[in-house]
């Protein structure tokens, strides 16, 4: 759209040609383009192959180990998700409570902009009153990236696996807060003897309802050090148990 | 008529962002260029849908289809997208913002003397080649016989740098095993830019990728002037499927045209194009005609308002040079 800087960009540079140079130019230039080796000139040769190499040496970030991330229902088949997934940020739209969120950088750079969740405030429940149980991500994903095996449900889907940092955790001071005890719709958390939750990793499936009401990182109740909620969802393979 | 689709165009591009914008504070899925749609209907990138059914190996219905219609429009409309919708020439406007006042003027000046604006009245006789020129031109060529040989190397003709930019993306997505180039593509990069700083102000969503994402972006289209021409894998894979393009392409008036009916030079049309066609004097080009965006640059430059873009062109009749006035 730039006009000008368009002209400069050309190569014979035409731009600069007065029409009383335009005839004598045409020859030149076919003299220059016979100079050139197949129909190319050194340049643009030099600038595709560079090109095609940076695309080559891109394609090798797969070759380094990737972070895993919590994914939206369907993507749990890490693979199929970096393998279809073109950043198209459709699934963050669609999603009526806003935990989807693209990944960041500090999540790998192959990640980036890749889906992930963010538990912040609200959590996934598989859309069950906005669509009757089958996930809007998983439906409006135009590529596949995001889809359910048959059979899967809420309940057999794994997001992740909630994770109490009991330095963090309230009720770990004796404080008595149950907040994610009681918003966990799948009975994943059971208190102990002191009002202590603990997660029951073979019911959790990391749906984030208890990150999203943890209140230890709020005002008045921020425990010494605390970089994230005291209950967070971690990807299944950095869950230590 | 007011002729002026530099501005329209602008608008349009501007007018694609805010309807994006308004995806990301709305759960209608409307989606990005990469994807646009509503709800769970949404057409595909042709460059994307190639890419995740290189990568997965699978067959993507929907990303089948929407290749297909993609490579229709494509023929329909040629490179259009390029001109009307792309949010990259937006971008590349920032560019105008950080140059100095003073350096832009001088770059707006040509640098050897060509007059700034060639009026009607700024005339001159045409030379005997030139009166071959406009009688040959090159619209053979894009019926697959050779019109003139210099046509062959232009842009958009053979091969250059954008396709190998396409052939590495798409040979290391198939063998890497996912989309290479979305990693990377300024349309997307532009559309996360936004998105990341819609979250920042919205959620208080801080990251390193604010930085990184409008890097990578301004280090592609900013610094790389050429992108567009040069680099542009999607740009690349347009213009060959628009080899096959053979409406809405800027068809003169020969009656009106100054040069066939007065026998003046003018040459407008051909220093209004962008991409490096003229449609006067084909072999002047730089281009091929598979590059032309459809934006009506050489329309709105023609002195004689003889150049218009009809949805398919009369068969092109034999120019008549009328005698040229001494």
């Amino acid at each position: 759209m730039d006009n000008t800087d368009n002209r400069t960009d050309l190569p014979e540079g035409r731009a600069g040609q007065t029409r009383e140079a335009a005839d004598t130019a045409t020859a030149q230039a076919a003299a220059g383009k016979q100079a050139k080796t197949g129909g190319m000139t050194r340049r643009t040769l030099c600038l595709g192959i560079g090109g095609a190499a940076v695309m080559l040496g891109l394609g090798g970030l797969k070759l380094a180990n990737p972070q895993a991330i919590i994914r939206p229902p369907g993507g749990q088949d890490e693979d199929r998700l970096i393998s279809a997934c073109i950043r198209c940020e459709k699934c963050y739209e669609i999603c009526p409570r806003d935990v989807i969120r693209p990944a960041h950088i500090e999540d790998g750079i192959l990640n980036m902009r890749t889906p992930t969740f963010d538990f912040s405030d609200s959590y996934c429940d598989w859309c069950t009153e906005e669509n009757g149980g089958t996930p809007l991500c998983v439906s409006a994903c135009p590529t596949r990236a995001l889809e359910l095996p048959a059979g899967a449900t809420k309940e057999n889907t794994i997001i992740g696996k909630a994770v109490i940092n009991t330095d963090w955790c309230l009720a770990y001071k004796l404080i008595g807060c149950r907040f994610c005890y009681d918003a966990c719709p799948y009975e994943a958390i059971t208190l102990d003897d002191e009002n202590r939750p603990v997660v029951l990793d073979n019911k959790c499936n990391g749906c984030g309802a208890c990150e999203s009401v943890c209140v230890s990182l709020q005002n008045g109740s921020i425990s010494e050090g605390a970089t994230s909620r005291a209950i967070t969802i971690k990807p299944l393979d950095q869950v230590e148990r | 008529m007011k002729r002026n689709s530099k501005t329209l165009r602008t608008i349009t591009a501007l007018a694609i962002v805010a309807i994006v914008f308004v995806g990301f504070l709305t759960n209608l899925g409307i989606g990005t260029i990469s994807a646009p749609g509503i709800w769970d209907i949404s057409i595909l990138c042709p460059l994307g849908a190639l890419g995740t059914m290189l990568a997965s190996k699978m067959m993507v219905p929907r990303a089948a289809v929407s290749l297909v219609i993609m490579v229709v429009l494509i023929i329909v409309f040629a490179r259009a997208f390029c001109g009307w919708m792309c949010p990259v020439p937006l971008v590349q406007k920032l560019r105008g913002i950080f140059t100095k006042p003073a350096k832009q003027a001088k770059a707006e000046k040509p640098a050897d003397g060509e007059p700034a604006k060639t009026s009607a009245a700024d005339i001159a006789p045409l030379t005997e080649d030139e009166k071959a020129a406009l009688a040959t031109g090159c619209e053979k060529d894009s019926k697959g016989l050779a019109g003139c040989a210099s046509c062959a190397k232009k842009r958009g003709e053979a091969v250059d740098a954008r396709h190998f930019v396409l052939g590495g993306a798409l040979l290391s997505t198939f063998i890497f095993g996912f989309p290479v180039f979305c990693l990377v593509c300024p349309i997307g990069l532009t559309f996360a830019t936004i998105l990341l700083l819609v979250n920042l102000f919205a959620q208080g969503d801080v990251t390193w990728s604010l930085i990184v994402v409008p890097a990578i972006l301004i280090a592609e289209v900013l610094l790389f002037k050429k992108w567009c021409h040069k680099l542009c894998p999607l740009s690349a894979f347009m213009s060959l499927i628009a080899k096959l393009n053979r409406t809405f392409k800027p068809t003169i008036d020969n009656a009106k045209c100054l040069e066939t009916a007065q026998g003046k030079k003018c040459g407008a049309c051909g220093r209004a194009c962008e991409e490096g066609i003229d449609p006067r004097h084909p072999e002047l080009s730089e281009a091929a005609w598979s590059e032309c965006t459809k934006c009506r640059s050489c329309v709105d430059a023609c002195p004689a308002h003889a150049i218009s873009m009809p949805l398919i062109a009369k068969k092109g009749e034999p120019v008549s040079l009328v005698e040229n006035e001494k």
